[in-house]
């Protein structure tokens, strides 16, 4: 699969949600899109394109914004293909592709205590790798390694 | 004396063995449980007022805690949690090249039955947790062992943003061991390290 039969399948149900496909090495290309046609999108990847499998989500903190990608195993055509969006850095939120794939439900929890974008109808958003409490998103990028005593006050029981 | 020089020793005159008569044994008149019983009713008022008398005459401190100390440090039961690469130190120590259990200490699965907490590894602020619970489990008196760099001062993780920077932060720590991760000869040091300190105790 290529990154036009992409653009051509996702085109006529998303529209003007779709960014547009890009070739990425090792995939079958990578998908931007709005993000107001994600569940769209997720569904039509998954039903129509055949990529079953939800490898794994991931955020990026780019200072003026923000992005997160998912990235899809399709047995059938046994290749990867990369969705991703951008999300502006004060209002980071996208719906959530647990309803979808349920193997996000972990990963998207990762991405939120991360990088801090929010997903929209997560069924159990917690802190996965932190404990409860913890008050920073140590990804992002205006994060400063604190001292050690500093890490101590703002990290208590719960 | 010989003429050749050497000393001859008398042979022992009463060799008593051969022609003696064996002593009979028979059946005891009351059965042989029923003594020991006897001994047992005996012997605990008996114990009991000889020890109340030297407790009186000694003091109580002075006399128990040596022995509590004794029987403490020579059966420390660690706890057998692994929690990083230090935890595969701590498994050859108990190999049989190592053979820490020559020196009483064996490790155990619950802490209820321990003594000793072996931090043996990184320690995440998400385990911490974990391991305060566990160290309020182990019955009192109880001991902690830092092994390792990271549990000692969080190790070349000190500065992120997910690492308890010393163990210390969250319990008491008795003995601290160097080295990344230290060699089981460290903790067999640190093991009689501690050993020391508690032969040292006072209260």
């Amino acid at each position: 699969m290529q990154p036009d039969d992409l653009a051509n399948a996702l085109r006529p149900k998303l529209g003007d949600r779709l960014k547009g496909v890009e070739p990425f090495v090792g995939t079958a290309g990578r998908v931007r899109f709005d993000r107001a046609g994600a569940i769209d999108l997720f569904r039509a990847v998954r039903d129509e394109l055949g990529f079953g499998h939800l490898s794994m989500v991931g955020g990026i903190d780019w200072v003026d914004r923000r992005e997160v990608f998912y990235v899809v195993w399709s047995d059938a055509e046994r290749q990867y293909a990369i969705l991703s969006t951008d999300l502006p850095a004060n209002d980071a939120h996208v719906e959530s592709a647990s309803g979808v794939w349920p193997s996000a439900n972990w990963h998207e929890r990762e991405t939120w205590e991360m990088v801090d974008i929010t997903f929209d109808h997560h069924p159990d958003i917690r802190h996965l790798l932190m404990p409860d409490g913890y008050a920073f998103h140590p990804l992002l990028r205006s994060f400063k390694l604190h001292e050690p005593e500093e890490l101590e006050v703002k990290t208590r029981r719960v | 004396m010989s003429s050749s020089g050497e000393v001859v020793l008398s042979k022992p005159s009463a060799v008593a063995t051969s022609g003696a008569s064996l002593p009979v044994v028979r059946e005891p008149a009351v059965p042989f449980v029923e003594i020991e019983a006897l001994r047992v009713k005996e012997f605990i008022p008996a114990a009991k007022e000889a020890l109340t008398s030297l407790i009186a005459e000694q003091g109580q401190a002075k006399l128990i805690r040596p022995v509590f100390n004794w029987a403490g440090r020579n059966s420390l039961f660690p706890l057998h949690w692994g929690l990083a690469c230090c935890a595969i130190e701590f498994a050859a120590a108990f190999g049989a090249r190592w053979d820490a259990e020559r020196f009483g200490v064996v490790p155990r699965s619950s802490p209820r039955q321990c003594d000793l907490l072996i931090v043996n590894g990184t320690v995440t602020w998400k385990v911490s947790h974990k391991l305060i619970t566990l160290y309020e489990q182990m019955p009192e008196p109880k001991w902690v062992i830092a092994m390792g760099n990271c549990a000692t001062g969080g190790g070349p993780f000190r500065t992120a943003y997910s690492v308890v920077p010393g163990v210390d932060k969250l319990v008491p720590v008795d003995v601290y061991i160097a080295g990344c991760p230290p060699r089981p000869e460290a903790m067999l040091d640190g093991i009689l390290r501690l050993e020391q300190l508690i032969r040292e105790r006072k209260e």
